[in-house]
């Protein structure tokens, strides 16, 4: 940020300030007693200064509590998307929002508006100017000043207001601030060097700084939290955990009330069976199925979901944004039914890691990274709304497991498709979306293929479709296996039953270029011949020079020569320099782990087994937050790891 | 309950029984917490481990079915012990000498092999009661919904009486009520046998006040739920007007309620949404939720509590009081409520517990009744100083335990015993319809024991059917270490898995409630 401009305003001013703003954009105000403080509308709200903080964060007014994504409707012609991400309130003036909320800004602005661009959340920033009103007292759980994002507000607002001697020192910190400062210019007056009488920039800054100095020393509450992330490291298997689940009765309160809780979850709200919207509402982490997937496997217990709350606040956000990802509001601790306090849970790390402490986990000892990267989507209606497609083919590929074919109803789409990504949200219009991963490779087409099986409540109804009936598409996403660095290696593609799907996108590409690569062993496993998927191609491939295909059964027949048992049995029969070696390997978590240990044993490198880890993914965006594994985002940070990424994530995928 | 909420906070001693407090009143259950923070004991008795026993000092696995037997023997080892509170006993009750007979051979022993808790672990819940100096008593349907419901609690009635924990702060019997209002609504006499202010018809006293306010009028007994089924089967009730309830999964054995609604000659059916019941109406008439209505809700505190409209009533949905108050009219009656509030004002002049309680005065803060006049500040805690008995003392009773009701059978072995979860409220009529909620709970389950699901070859998330003589359902198996053996546990939030098809018709013989608690049944697989 740069240097703000400064100004004062005198107190008795203020209200004639917000009348001003009020005129042309509505401004709220901290309105209500005791703990029930809201930001309300001038006009019909009375404006309070007997306020510590606000009951609920800012963040409502950027982020609400719903919000429609997009809406669909069908007729005989075809299904239609309209993107709904700009139906809000319009401009709006915050005033009196405090620092660790306007931190939270900071931090959602970053989250949201950077890597994928949240259109729902981008339209809404747009219109909203904050002004923060720096605190001179502290509540019972405030630490802002232990965690370092207060007292004064340093981030997230466009201007903040420091009350001294009988005026406000001002300082706009954005072009929004300005546009403030310039609607009311009569009230406010500039201090600038030139124009310094008694009050120099210097010397009111000095005193800002001295009343932030007393302010800070008023806190009842101090914390050391400079080796917070290495107690950490120490404590995740503490048994102080298990009493916080015990005690947690997954109300979800914490994660409703946090600045930085940034998750949802997409729901689907029909009309009838030919209209309806799909719209997203904010979701916890505390709840216990957050994480659910299909078939029952959920990763998080209650143990782990307590814990993971803490770790996401205190340690996994700021590794992977930058920003603390707690702000020291104390608001979850007010609002616990059970007193479950993120305060008592630090002391109780800080105890724990000095008389009790483990050796630090691997997956908690990960150096810090702030990678973020602006990303691009082929969609042309923002993040969340998909395009619509024309199933024109479909195969049974295994008795469960189908292929369909898919073509954008605007070619446009297919024309300027880039493959950047491993997988693919498609929508079943009025069921929902699940994430399918990508089996084709670059070369231009105008249709696309997909191959799934029937777990999960929308893949079951994507499951019975027919031929001519619309999906909505949104994609690619997620880290693609990389092409370039397998080049010159041997390559060991492993894959079990559907799982072969994700692996084709890149055996495609590695068929057709065989004389790039060393010698290429593909390896299907299945219950039986029956339920191997790409079984033509799969021969096909086998008859090429270079390239070797082998099967492990679990009951074989004549169809095809086949090992009786696992993959693992085959390995070390394959005449590899596994030094030269890369492994592509997909399966469950657990199968994963027993074919890499054995890959591991013949001498090739952790490094170069790569895998794909597919969770209980949502937006695709890495927004709704439901495939987070640690600091890790599964659909954008992965789902492609390498063995070593993946061992250094913690358990719970 | 006898006393307050927030007293809990500051018991020595608190005794659970019949009540999963954190699952089905988290909120309740935190002052829970908090005594045990202050350095409570906690002393639980259910047949599920549930979550309040990871916290308990003592636990008692008790079998379904047998809480008085358990009560009479904790009674009685505090009379063997001397532990009673005999100041008490003589300045304020009657008839101890009766009831101290009648449990003479209530012992441990014998309660033992009945109820499945050690005589041992039976003497020191009657120790630790005893001798704790704030003790309260938290019990919900896991004591009400058996055969010996009435008894039961009369026995805890008794187990207080006796040990002088009634009438002080932190002390009483605290049923904790299953639903926002039910209090209310017994207040104002969704009974068959009272006036609102349980006031009996037969009361001289009850027909000057009434017949004030509403001229000249009748009123017979009327009849229980339990017994309405049973009369449209035998022909002789002809319509029924059902609110805000859904029989056809709430009440047990569902065969023979729709057997019984199918035959009804005209129903209707009043409620949010078109429910299972509704779908047996003649009329339907929508009302509106707590949301698009004002009024007052009475929680189990007895605490009369305003509640706002805070949106129009959506569609052509309307406040019960308006649906009530124009059928009225339409049936001839001069009545013209304006406003809940005008309707709370003939509640003050003819509920003597409500008489001091307006709209006006619980605008910020509710009060508690007994509330006698506009000035009263409200009674947190009832039986000070004497009993709300004619005469004013406290009576003990008699109360026998006897094997009644549903018995384990070589066809029916197991005993199945029914309840709720966090996330789903009664038949869900509501609460299914919430994403948030149907996610954690989607459909119905059954808990069951870890050997017996292994000596039933039933294996997590399996499809089981549950058999009862009613009727059969199917429910997907939740294999835990944390329920009795041979004992299985079903919610009864699902229409899919519809628990009231197997429950049966028996009674508690005073006050009809069903034994929804106690069901003999046989497990399966599913194929």
């Amino acid at each position: 940020m740069k240097t703000p401009l400064l100004y004062q305003l005198e107190k008795s001013k203020l209200d004639l300030v917000l009348g001003r703003w009020n005129q042309t954009i509505p401004v709220y105000v901290p309105s209500g007693k005791g703990k029930d403080i809201s930001l309300l509308p001038m006009v019909d709200f009375p404006r309070t200064e007997a306020y510590i903080n606000l009951t609920l964060p800012v963040k409502e007014m950027m982020f609400e509590q719903k919000e429609a994504l997009f809406r669909w409707d069908r007729d005989a012609g075809g299904v239609k998307v309209e993107n709904l991400s700009n139906q809000h309130a319009g401009e709006r003036i915050l005033y009196g929002v405090r620092a660790c909320d306007t931190y939270g800004v900071g931090y959602t602005d970053h989250f949201y508006l950077k890597e994928f661009e949240d259109t729902n959340y981008a339209s809404r920033r747009d219109k909203v100017f904050i002004v923060a009103v720096n605190c001179l007292k502290a509540g019972p759980h405030c630490f802002c000043t232990s965690v370092g994002t207060g007292v004064f507000s340093t981030t997230g607002h466009d201007l903040a207001l420091t009350e001294l001697e009988g005026f406000y020192l001002v300082e706009s910190a954005t072009a929004k601030g300005q546009q403030l400062i310039e609607a009311a210019a009569d009230f406010f007056v500039p201090v600038s060097d030139e124009f310094a009488g008694d009050v120099s920039p210097g010397t009111l800054l000095a005193m800002k700084e001295q009343l932030r100095q007393k302010v800070a020393d008023s806190f009842p509450l101090k914390m050391d939290l400079t080796n917070l992330h290495e107690d950490m490291a120490r404590t995740f298997n503490a048994d102080f955990w298990l009493d916080e689940a015990n005690a947690c009765i997954g109300c979800t309160g914490c994660t409703n009330v946090c600045p930085t809780c940034t998750c949802f979850n997409v729901v689907e709200e029909n009309r009838d069976k030919d209209h309806g919207m799909r719209v997203r509402y904010w979701d916890s982490c505390q709840s216990d199925h957050f994480t659910r997937n299909a078939e029952f496997h959920n990763p998080r217990n209650a143990l782990s979901r307590t814990r993971y709350r803490v770790y996401d606040k205190l340690k996994y956000i700021e590794e992977r944004f930058g920003y603390k990802g707690c702000s020291g509001c104390g608001r979850c601790t007010d609002v616990c039914p059970t007193y479950i306090s993120i305060i008592d849970i630090i002391h109780s790390i800080q105890k724990e890691a000095k008389e009790n402490p483990e050796p630090p986990a691997i997956h908690q000892i990960t150096a810090m990274r702030h990678e973020i990267f602006d990303r691009e989507i082929n969609v042309r209606n923002g993040l969340f709304t998909p395009d619509v497609a024309t199933i024109t083919k479909i195969e049974l590929e295994t008795p469960e497991i189908k292929r369909i074919y898919v073509k954008y109803d605007d070619p446009a789409l297919h024309k300027n498709f880039k493959l950047n990504g491993q997988f693919f949200q498609i929508t079943v219009f009025g069921e929902g979306e699940v994430p399918i991963s990508i089996p084709f490779g670059p070369e231009e087409s105008d249709e696309f293929d997909f191959c799934f099986k029937n777990v999960g409540t929308v893949s079951n109804i994507l499951y019975n479709l027919k031929v001519g009936d619309k999906v909505g598409l949104r994609g690619p996403y997620g880290r693609p296996f990389p092409y370039e660095p397998l080049k010159g290696r041997n390559l060991v593609f492993i894959g079990s039953g559907v799982a072969m799907a994700p692996l084709r996108t890149i055996l495609v590409q590695v068929v057709d270029n065989l004389q790039d690569f060393g010698k290429v062993v593909i390896m299907a496993s299945a219950l039986q011949y029956d339920k191997v998927i790409y079984k033509d191609e799969l021969k096909l491939w086998s008859e090429l020079e270079g390239v070797e295909v082998h099967y492990a059964l679990k009951d074989p027949t004549d169809q095809v020569k086949a090992h009786q048992g696992y993959i693992n049995d085959l390995l070390p029969d394959l005449d590899l320099d596994w030094s030269n070696t890369t492994a592509l390997v997909c399966a469950s978590p657990k199968r994963i782990k027993e074919v890499s240990k054995d890959l591991l044993a013949l001498g090739i490198k952790p490094t170069d087994i790569l895998t794909t880890l597919e969770t209980h993914m949502r937006c695709g965006a890495g927004k709704c937050g439901h495939c987070k594994v640690g600091s890790h985002y599964m659909c954008v940070d992965g789902p492609v790891f390498t063995y070593e990424e993946m061992m250094a994530l913690p358990p719970e995928y | 309950m006898t006393n307050t909420i927030e007293e809990i906070g500051d018991a020595d001693l608190i005794f659970v029984i019949g009540s999963n407090t954190t699952e089905q009143h988290p909120l309740v259950a935190t002052r829970i917490f908090e005594a045990l923070d202050k350095g409570a004991k906690l002393y639980v008795a259910d047949p599920r481990r549930i979550r309040l026993t990871d916290f308990a000092h003592g636990y008692a696995p008790i079998e379904p079915g047998t809480n008085l037997a358990m009560i009479n023997a904790m009674i009685h080892v505090i009379i063997e012990e001397g532990l009673q509170d005999q100041k008490f006993i003589d300045e304020r009750t009657n008839s101890y000498d009766i009831m101290k007979a009648s449990v003479a051979d209530c012992t441990p022993e014998w309660a033992e092999p009945i109820t499945k808790v050690p005589a041992e672990t039976i003497r020191d819940f009657a120790r630790t009661y005893a001798t704790s100096d704030k003790a309260m008593i938290l019990y919900t349907m896991g004591v009400t919904q058996h055969v010996t419901a009435t008894r039961s609690i009369c026995a805890l009635a008794n187990l207080a009486m006796l040990t002088g924990h009634v009438g002080r702060p932190s002390t009483g019997i605290n049923p904790l009520r299953g639903q926002n209002n039910v209090q209310g609504s017994g207040d104002m006499a969704t009974l068959p046998d009272y006036l609102p202010g349980y006031q009996r018809p037969e009361w001289p006293t009850t027909w000057e006040r009434f017949s004030k306010a509403w001229g000249d009028f009748s009123c017979l007994r009327g009849k229980v739920m339990s017994e309405m089924f049973d009369l449209i089967d035998e022909g002789k009730m002809k319509a029924m007007y059902i609110v805000g309830e859904n029989p056809v999964l709430s009440d047990p054995d569902q065969n023979h309620t729709i057997h019984a609604l199918k035959k009804l000659p005209f129903l209707v059916v009043q409620d949010l949404f078109l429910t299972e019941t509704a779908e047996y109406a003649d009329i339907v008439l929508p009302a509106s939720s707590w949301l698009e209505k004002d009024g007052t809700y009475t929680n189990t505190e007895r605490r009369v509590q305003l509640i706002r409209k805070v949106i129009e009533p959506v569609g052509n949905s309307k406040p019960d009081w308006i649906i009530l108050n124009e059928l009225m009219q339409r049936m001839g009656l001069d009545v013209d409520y304006k406003s809940t509030s005008e309707i709370m004002d003939e509640i003050n002049l003819l509920v003597p517990t409500y008489a001091g309680i307006t709209h006006e005065r619980i605008q910020e803060v509710g009060i508690q009744w007994p509330c006698p006049d506009k000035n009263h500040p409200g009674t947190p805690i009832l039986h000070v100083g004497q009993f709300r008995r004619q005469g004013g003392k406290g009576l003990f009773t008699i109360n026998n335990f006897e094997r009644e009701g549903e018995r384990t059978s070589e066809e029916f072995p197991f005993i199945m015993t029914t309840g709720r979860v966090t996330h789903q409220y009664h038949t869900g009529t509501m609460t299914r319809k919430v994403w948030t909620l149907h996610r954690e709970y989607p459909h119905g389950f059954v808990e069951i024991n870890v050997k017996d699901a292994e000596a039933l070859g039933i294996k997590e998330h399996q499809m089981v059917r549950v058999t009862s003589a009613r009727g059969s359902i199917t429910a997907m198996a939740a294999i835990t270490d944390r329920i009795n053996e041979k004992t299985i546990f079903m919610p009864f939030h699902f229409a899919e898995s519809p628990v009231n098809r197997l429950t049966g018709q028996h009674l508690d013989p005073l006050i009809k409630i069903p034994e929804l608690k106690v069901t003999a049944v046989r497990i399966e697989v599913e194929k």
